[in-house]
């Protein structure tokens, strides 16, 4: 792998997040992609009429009711007649976005570039048809047909985690109760909560092991992030020498068989992500991260169930294998501990709107890198260095992103 | 009015800035606070091919049970397909006996819409016996659900009423 071109270098020039929420009767995503879109190029101090490119980020035709919805998103900022480009990758559908801007721009193809990202997930469609529409992105022919669907694959997965190493329900419901009340510190979070463990374990049943605490959310809402060299920055972003400067310098993408039926044993066979551990090693080495418990202040992980948080910490290289739930009682995730994760609250307190979610935790790490955060959600900087992973499917599509800050 | 000639026409109603704490100076978006919302539905009806691999479901409906196998690497996938993903070897048809164990399973009290399942109901990953990987179904007549573990044998069983979906001809038992 020979991508680090260093004559060329990815800056992040700001982010804007239109609220996470159950249901956003305000507006369509046309609107939201509107709101966030405004307010990234204000935080950014850049005029669209500069910017030469887009990425659009978005997952589901089904949830949408709108093929090609980025040309609409386009032409509503005033980029016609700029190119863009959508692309998809489920739950990691925003992750991808951002990665592609690192490409597009490290490869010359443009300077600079917007990516905004959305989806209409809410309450317009019944829950179970909502958990239809994901099942979609299972294998249609093979898993669908026996009534599977996503909270089935993961408990799966969990009972196998659980069975091998002796993970806790208990100590998977600390993720929640953590993601819930980081999100009590972002106005723009779908579900901040103040709760404790047995809230979650007294919360109803959906899928054994996974009550309904355990679970991300169906969110609307819209993210997005300017990504420049920074030439193209010193020429055309007002706020360039006034904010701290944050440059991407890590990104990987990795991959599993769609059902995990198919996937080798013993790794990752049922437990594991191998797709993230391989788009970690790979972000890792273009960051030079080598110990990711020290070499990063803050994390966001994809909490799409709380126990995927677990599994996540050992496949990014936070813990070995069948620790995680440990080092989760230890608090080491905890905002004030050794690495805090999901400081926005994530896919479970934030919310999950899945073409907006990986554009979501890159304008954490950008408030965090710059101490633009909360009070009480702010981490300390000391590496200067943030991550950020998304999934789709069951970890069959994975990125990992990194951001770090150059004083 | 003249609403009344929108056939679709759910409601109308003034929606709240989700954001007042962004907007100290007041709702940016005041002109455009006034909403409506519309029913919509859409009906599709696909003629679906399954793929080259519609073998193992014409077998299913014979009730015996079929999988793929590599000539050239020798791995027999749980669920066929047609090319060897580790060689890239057209596979050959092989027959196996439908028995397995239970390498692990959830047990759902919720169902995806267009779904007809019983709740509870468990979904499990069976390592076949003669397969390489592992098989996705439901296992149905298990008793209670805390007598489920894994590690537990179990079986194909074929439907012999009709089913909705030629993958519905099977599902796993206890053996």
């Amino acid at each position: 792998m020979e991508v680090l071109n260093k004559k060329r270098r990815v800056f992040v020039l700001g982010g804007g997040i239109s609220k996470f929420a159950a249901e956003r009767v305000d507006g369509n995503m046309r609107d939201w992609v509107n709101e966030a879109v405004l307010e990234a190029l204000e935080d950014a101090g850049v005029d669209i009429q500069d910017i030469e490119h887009s990425t659009t980020s978005y997952f589901s035709d089904h949830f949408d009711k709108q093929l090609k919805a980025g040309a609409i998103f386009h032409d509503n900022i005033g980029m016609c007649p700029k190119p863009n480009v959508r692309v998809e990758g489920g739950g990691a559908t925003g992750g991808l976005a951002i990665r592609n801007a690192y490409a597009y721009i490290m490869s010359g193809l443009c300077d600079s570039m917007i990516v905004f990202g959305a989806e209409n997930m809410g309450r317009h469609v019944p829950s179970d048809v909502a958990q239809q529409f994901i099942a979609l992105a299972s294998d249609t022919d093979w898993e669908v047909q026996v009534a599977g669907f996503y909270i089935a694959y993961y408990a799966m997965m969990m009972v196998a985690h659980m069975e091998k190493y002796g993970t806790k329900e208990e100590q998977f419901a600390l993720v929640s109760v953590k993601n819930h009340r980081n999100a009590m510190y972002n106005p723009k979070a779908h579900y901040p909560m103040d709760i404790t463990v047995e809230d979650v374990m007294n919360s109803r049943m959906i899928t054994y092991p996974y009550k309904l605490l355990d679970n991300c959310l169906l969110s609307d809402g819209a993210a997005c992030l300017i990504f420049a060299t920074e030439e193209w920055a010193k020429k055309h972003c007002r706020t360039w020498e006034r904010k701290p400067t944050i440059e991407m310098t890590g990104t990987g993408c990795g991959t599993d068989f769609m059902r995990m039926a198919d996937r080798p044993h013993p790794y990752p066979g049922i437990t594991h992500f191998r797709g993230k551990r391989m788009a970690a090693e790979q972000a890792y080495k273009m960051a030079g991260v080598k110990n990711p418990l020290e070499d990063f202040d803050c994390f966001e992980v994809h909490d799409a169930y709380s126990g995927v948080e677990l599994v996540s910490y050992e496949d990014l290289g936070f813990c070995k294998e069948g620790e995680s739930g440990k080092l989760m009682e230890k608090g080491v995730f905890d905002l004030g501990g050794e690495l805090p994760t999901n400081t926005s609250g994530g896919l479970i307190g934030f919310g999950h709107p899945v073409g907006a979610t990986g554009i979501a935790q890159g304008v954490e790490i950008l408030r965090q890198l710059r101490q633009e955060a909360h009070p009480k959600r702010q981490v300390e900087l000391n590496a200067k260095r943030g991550g950020m992973d998304s999934h789709g499917g069951t970890g069959t599509f994975c990125v990992v992103n990194i951001f770090e800050r150059r004083d | 009015m003249g609403t009344e000639l929108i056939s679709n026409l759910l409601e109308i109603f003034t929606a709240e800035d989700p954001m007042p704490f962004d907007h100290p100076e007041g709702d940016p978006w005041k002109d455009f606070r006034q909403i409506m919302r519309i029913e919509w539905k859409m009906e599709f009806t696909y003629r679906h091919i399954l793929g080259k691999y519609s073998k193992f479901f014409i077998e299913l409906a014979n009730k015996r049970f079929f999988t793929t196998e590599c000539p050239k690497c020798g791995k027999v996938w749980g669920i066929p397909r047609p090319l060897c993903a580790d060689c890239l070897t057209i596979t050959r048809w092989k027959e196996l006996p439908g028995t397995g164990v239970l390498s692990s399973f959830s047990v759902s009290y919720f169902v995806p819409a267009f779904m007809k399942v019983e709740t509870p109901y468990v979904l499990a990953l069976v390592k076949m016996d003669g397969a390489d990987t592992l098989f996705t179904h439901q296992l149905r007549n298990f008793g209670r659900v805390e007598d489920i573990k894994v590690g537990m044998p179990v079986k194909v069983a074929y439907a012999t009423e009709p089913v909705s979906h030629p993958m519905l001809l099977m599902w796993f038992e206890p053996a």
